[in-house]
């Protein structure tokens, strides 16, 4: 029987990544590989004169410098890669460390960083976009006062732009099966069973069928929105809002 | 099929049953290879992951039916226990379609597989592996040949295990997890070949489809999801070698098999690197495609590419579901899909000739048109960038691996989908993008769906919109079953539900443990029919009585 352990949920462990790179080497690594082996294999170890060492079976296959440090050590004379004799094996590790976390920046999507600046986008475009398509519901001196501080980052302000919900429970007026409205918050909904927590706090519990369920379409205007924008526009509104600080 | 150990024990037991009980278990019998059939498989078995070669899950028994089927009642269950969480998962989740053969149901997760009496849900064995490493994503079941059992494990071994008693038979090394490959296929049986593909696009590796001989493990042919080399037919949809060999397009659901035409037909995975196509300009043949190959040689006989250069992550590895049906007054072989790209698609089976490609969620204003092919043809501008490209499909795909479903009965495609839209992103601008490069976020407008599919033009038949989204509980769980009596079960929020085939009602529910995670089947044993589904980490059977 294996030992009970605490589930590790991290996107690392999650794709079966193997060995965690050791950060510190891998840094120590870093001015190495440049002076060393970026001049072949480029500097990002994708690859030039020399192979792409992120798909190399060989630095995939070794786990501290055990493969690839011989490598490095012996070199490869029949492929024209010279010998580096004078790296110690400590550098060696340093370096195979450099490779490993490079490999782990392409393969470990949990790592994948949005940017912070947007290349398109026109705020004059998007202030106008507004105008014509926003500003019956919202307006940016009140709602939307500042709203470029509250969602600094565009592809957070884009997400709120285009669905400004999140997969919280909704609010919604229930018609009990004697007839009684109750407004409150839909705990659970589904197909066969409805639990609403009414603004008193008091909870009841429904089979679906039995009762009427109306939900208030706050989105209605967004809704009717996505299927008409064009990349353009979204990217404009974002710049525009962007800007609202 | 050699079975002269079995003979020999059946021969001994015959004369020594008087003085000893001696008596060979079902089980050692191992599988008949009669109950691998196109479309009906024996009522007493599901001897492969969808039951029968055609993929459509539909069975022919109707004990239960709309008129009795709110007396069907949970007669066991049985709980996965005594693990501790799976590396970077966390509880166990059953997504396979468990095998039940000779009273013997065959399940698994990840790494375990476990063998219950089907009548009771009491443990038989369980086979523990202990990898060592590799992704612990899914795992879709066993195949069966004779007494065998095959079974894939994280880190790429294939095992050979006897079904009786679960002891180990031999195992061979099928794909190398330190180049982020995983396995987690059901194997699938087709004559001597036990059919057997690969997971796993973290790294850029490409895809291939094996053939391995029952008794010894041995290769008899691989056929690889790129062209080989520059020059051979679809490389010139590749810019240079290196992309190809990167090119990705996992073979990692079980496929389907026509044995008149002998062809096997299977679907590919997203191309690699998943969102960043600009290193790899062109349609990325056979990536994302649904390919007939001759299982004897592994040699393509057609292809037929749903979703060209796709930089959005949708493997187009859904069931190709093979049904026959008369269209325009001829009797025709077909194949029908709903891809993760959101299109449905129905091909003639025997040449790869398209009839229908249409979209089954919203527009798939990914792609501008189709080709001469019926092919999507995709629009640049929709492609992953820096500030986000909005399509009307959901994040994860319009669809994904849960088995779909057909019914000779209707002539209708079922399948669960995901509706809504979201934004892709191109993170890795370089050049020479490696990985994902990108990612795909946004749940704008979601609605989880059950949609019934008209097989002759694509349309929307029916559409069942489940009630509740996201933290209220609702919506469509796990894979499809259709039956003859007028069934479809497939999960409703936490519940194992049944609908009206003809017109989305539905007819029944039991509230479960969970949502189902995996495909539904169904099966005869001692004159009663059963209903089972896993949910989470447990595998519920429902009879009519529910003794």
């Amino acid at each position: 029987m294996q030992q009970p352990k605490r589930p590790a949920r991290n996107s690392h462990d999650f794709l079966g990544l193997g060995p965690v790179p050791d950060a510190a080497a891998a840094k120590r690594g870093e001015p190495l590989f440049t002076q060393n082996c970026a001049a072949c294999h480029g500097q990002n170890a994708r690859g030039g004169q020399g192979p792409n060492l992120l798909r190399s079976v060989v630095v995939l296959h070794d786990e501290k410098g055990e493969e690839i440090g011989q490598v490095i050590h012996d070199g490869r004379p029949q492929g024209g890669m010279p010998p580096f004799p004078n790296l110690s094996e400590a550098e060696r590790y340093d370096i195979a460390e450099f490779l490993h976390e490079q490999v782990e920046l392409a393969a470990n999507r949990g790592l994948y960083k949005h940017s912070d600046t947007m290349t398109t986008g026109d705020a004059v475009k998007g202030e106008k976009f507004f105008a014509a398509h926003c500003s019956s519901c919202h307006s940016v001196t009140a709602d939307l006062a500042k709203v470029g501080t509250r969602y600094p980052q565009p592809t957070t302000m884009l997400a709120h732009i285009a669905w400004p919900a999140g997969s919280e429970p909704r609010q919604a007026i229930v018609t009990a099966p004697d007839g009684k409205k109750i407004a409150g918050t839909l705990v659970h909904y589904d197909d066969f069973e409805t639990t609403l927590k009414a603004d008193d706090g008091t909870r009841s519990t429904w089979p679906t069928d039995t009762i009427q369920v109306e939900i208030p379409d706050k989105l209605g205007g967004h809704r009717s929105l996505l299927p008409k924008y064009t990349d353009d526009d979204l990217h404009n509104l974002t710049r525009y809002l962007l800007t609202l600080k | 099929m050699k079975r002269p150990f079995i003979l020999h024990l059946a021969l001994f037991c015959s004369a020594a049953v008087a003085l000893s009980g001696c008596l060979p278990s079902l089980a050692a019998q191992g599988l008949d290879s009669k109950a691998l059939t196109l479309f009906h498989p024996p009522a007493d078995a599901w001897p492969t992951y969808n039951g029968d070669y055609s993929g459509r899950r539909f069975s022919d028994l109707k004990q239960v039916d709309q008129k009795n089927v709110d007396q069907l009642k949970v007669k066991w269950k049985y709980k996965i226990t005594g693990l501790a969480p799976l590396r970077g998962i966390g509880n166990p989740v059953i997504k396979s379609t468990p095998l039940m053969v000779n009273g013997v149901l065959y399940l698994t997760i990840p790494d375990h597989i476990f063998a219950v009496d089907a009548k009771t849900g009491v443990e038989k064995w369980r086979f523990d592996f202990q990898d060592e490493g590799g992704h612990l994503l899914g795992q879709r079941g066993v195949g069966m040949y004779g007494r065998w059992i095959y079974f894939l494990t994280p880190d790429g071994w294939f095992l050979s295990l006897d079904a009786e008693t679960g002891k180990e038979r031999w195992r061979k090394k099928v794909a190398d997890e330190k180049l982020q490959y995983f396995t987690t296929m059901a194997a699938v049986i087709v004559k001597n070949h036990v059919l057997i593909g690969v997971g796993g696009d973290a790294m850029d590796v490409r895809g291939y489809l094996e053939a391995r001989d029952p008794e010894t493990g041995e290769l008899q042919w691989r056929w690889w999801s790129e062209p080989q080399k520059m020059g051979d037919p679809g490389s010139e949809t590749w810019p240079n070698q290196q992309a190809m060999d990167h090119g990705g397009g996992m073979t990692w659901l079980p496929g389907t098999y026509d044995p008149e035409l002998n062809l096997i037909y299977w679907g590919t995975g997203n191309t690699n690197p998943v969102f960043a196509g600009q290193g790899r300009k062109g349609a990325n043949l056979y990536t994302d495609s649904i390919v007939a190959l001759n299982p004897d040689t592994g040699k393509m006989v057609w292809y037929f590419q749903a979703s060209p250069h796709d930089t959005h992550d949708w493997d187009n590895v859904e069931t190709p579901i093979l049904f026959d049906k008369t269209i325009d007054g001829k009797p025709r072989k077909l194949l029908a899909q709903a891809g993760r790209c959101g299109y449905f698609f129905v091909l003639d089976r025997k040449t790869g000739k398209n009839l229908v490609s249409k979209p089954f969620t919203k527009t798939a204003n990914w792609a501008k048109g189709l080709d001469e092919r019926g092919q999507p043809i995709p629009d640049p501008g929709k492609e992953p960038s820096v500030d986000g490209s909005m399509v009307d499909i959901a994040s994860n795909g319009a669809t994904n691996w849960p088995p779909p479903s057909y019914s000779p009965l209707t002539g209708l495609f079922y399948v669960n989908a995901t509706e809504g839209y979201s934004v892709a992103y191109l993170y890795d601008t370089s050049s020479e993008p490696q990985g994902y490069g990108g990612g795909s976020s946004g749940h704008f407008d979601p609605a989880s769906s059950l949609i019934a599919l008209d097989v002759r033009d694509g349309s929307v038949r029916w559409k069942h919109v489940a009630k509740g989204q996201g933290g209220e509980g609702g919506g469509m769980s796990g894979g499809i079953l259709t039956t003859a009596g007028d069934l479809l079960f497939t999960g409703d929020s936490d519940r194992l539900a049944a609908f009206d085939p003809a017109n989305g009602k539905i007819v029944w529910s039991e509230k479960l443990g969970g949502h189902i995670s995996n495909g539904p089947s169904t099966w005869m044993l001692d004159g009663k029919q059963y209903v089972i589904a896993g949910a989470g980490d447990t595998m519920y059977a429902l009879t009519l009585d529910g003794n």
